[in-house]
Formats: structure tokens, C-alpha cells, sequence
């Protein structure tokens, strides 16, 4: 069986804006609670409620060490096996279109074939 | 199929993709057989820098390629060709390599069929995907585009 993140919570965790500023402040590194409130002006009791959205959703991962809590992105929980594979037939159905292009633009006089 | 996150696991998989192009076979196979041609559709046009593309189209003939996005790392395919009949049939294995480091193994097989005027083509690709792959510096860079992407996606849903 598969041992994947369920889709719809992904999606739930980026449906919001301030969790999607989280995750791109995440992008540029870990950060702890009170780093991520500052720029975005909210609360921590906040900022915690959507990380936990995105931690449940597999996108972060939050540890605590003493009494700071440091939040990173789950890069694994992104890369699934299957967005894997979706990503290498998304590359080949791109290469064969532009292959189409290719025949479409160069294909020669062919008497009446056409 | 397994999906965790460990170093060593291994997913295999099998997708296949078919396209009708209003080409005869032999013309098609030419843009399989072709390097200056193959080069165009295969490595050019994804927005890739090209470091190295060659090819010896024939049966246990290699083919490189190397190249990067802008500021990646280096990427590339190791190919053999294991079976080629023309205008019918292409089947390569191919290593995908991102910072040096093995991705994936894939065995590929184009099948060419006449379709009117035309060619039905269907590309096999029978893979085994390494996960410890995602550990790697390209994986990140895909990951944030990944994200990049999703959220253009959620943006345009808004």
C-alpha cells in the first residue's frame, strides 16, 4: 500500500496565503516560530495553527530544541514517488510535442501525400 | 511500489505516453535516428544549457547528454541502444544522472505504427526511480519549483 501524503491536505495547506508565505519563507532555509510571525505580522499562536496545517499535510517539519521551535521544509514529503514519475512523463510528453513541431515544420514536399 | 523517504528504497514504475503525428514512420524514426535532429526535440527547447549531446545510433551504440538549467547542477542521460528495427521499433536503456549522482534506470521502448498517413507513437518507459535521490541539491531546486508551480497554480484559482 502506499505510504503517501494525502493529495487534498496538500492542497488544503496551500490553499491559504499565509501558509503559503510560510513555506516560501521556508524555502530560503529553516526558521524558528517568531522568524516566520515577524515579516508576516501575525501572531505565533497563528503562525503554530498553520504550521501545524502544513505539518500534517507532510509539506513541514517543525522540532523543538529548548524552547525554540525550528521549522523546516520536508523536501521527502514533496518528492514523492509519484509526483516522481509524473515529473518524467510530464518531460517526455513535452518532448514529443515539441517533436510534432519539429515534423510539422520540416516536413517536405511529399508529391499529393498531404 | 514503495514511497519512503529512506536513502536506499526504490520505486519501480511503468508509464506510457501515445502521439499520432501526421508523419510517415520513416519520418518520424529519422528524428529518432538523426542527432541534429534528436538533439532539437530532446534536449533543446526545456530551457536547458546543452554541455554535450552525442549519439551512435545503433544497436549497442551509446548516447550522452549533459546539461543544467541555469545555475543547477549538472544533469544528464546515459543511453544504450538495445534494439532498433526501422521505422517500427527503438529500445534504449538510459541512466538519469542529477549532481553526479544516479536518479533513475530506465528501460524505454518506442513503438511506430502506420496510422493513416500518419504514425501512432507509443513510448514505453519502464523505470526504476532511486529515492534517495531527493536528498540531492537538483531534488531541492525541483522541490521549489515544484512548490513554485503549485502555488501559480492555487493563484490562478483565487
Amino acid at each position: 500500500m502506499l505510504n503517501r501524503i494525502n493529495i487534498d491536505q496538500v492542497f488544503h495547506a496551500f490553499g491559504d496565503p499565509t501558509r503559503r508565505k510560510l513555506v516560501e519563507q521556508l524555502s530560503q532555509g529553516p526558521a524558528s516560530v517568531s522568524d516566520l510571525a515577524k515579516p508576516l505580522g501575525i501572531t505565533l499562536a497563528a503562525v503554530v495553527q498553520h504550521l501545524q496545517v502544513l505539518e500534517r499535510s507532510g509539506v513541514v517539519r517543525t522540532q523543538k530544541v529548548g524552547r525554540v521551535r525550528t521549522c523546516r521544509i520536508e523536501p521527502a514529503g514533496l518528492n514523492l514517488a509519484a509526483d516522481w514519475i509524473a515529473e518524467r512523463r510530464a518531460l517526455w510528453e513535452r518532448r514529443l510535442d515539441r517533436l510534432g513541431d519539429i515534423l510539422a515544420e520540416e516536413e517536405p514536399p511529399m508529391g499529393q501525400a498531404s | 511500489m514503495r514511497t519512503t523517504a529512506n536513502n536506499s528504497s526504490v520505486t519501480h514504475s511503468t508509464f506510457s505516453i501515445e502521439r499520432v503525428y501526421p508523419s510517415p514512420p520513416a519520418r518520424v524514426f529519422a528524428a529518432f535516428a538523426n542527432q541534429g535532429i534528436k538533439r532539437r526535440w530532446f534536449a533543446e527547447g526545456e530551457g536547458w544549457q546543452v554541455d554535450e549531446f552525442t549519439m551512435d545510433f545503433r544497436v549497442g551504440g551509446r548516447e550522452v547528454a549533459r546539461f543544467r538549467f541555469a545555475g543547477g547542477p549538472p544533469m544528464g542521460n546515459d543511453t544504450v541502444y538495445l534494439d532498433i528495427v526501422p521505422d517500427r521499433r527503438i529500445v534504449l536503456a538510459y541512466t538519469m544522472i542529477a549532481g553526479g549522482t544516479r536518479i533513475s534506470v530506465s528501460l524505454a521502448t518506442v513503438e511506430l505504427a502506420q496510422s493513416g498517413d500518419g504514425t501512432r507513437l507509443l513510448y514505453t518507459e519502464q523505470g526504476a526511480f532511486f529515492d534517495g535521490a531527493d536528498n540531492l541539491a537538483g531534488r531541492e531546486i525541483g522541490c521549489r519549483e515544484l512548490l513554485d508551480k503549485l502555488a501559480e497554480e492555487l493563484r490562478a484559482h483565487e
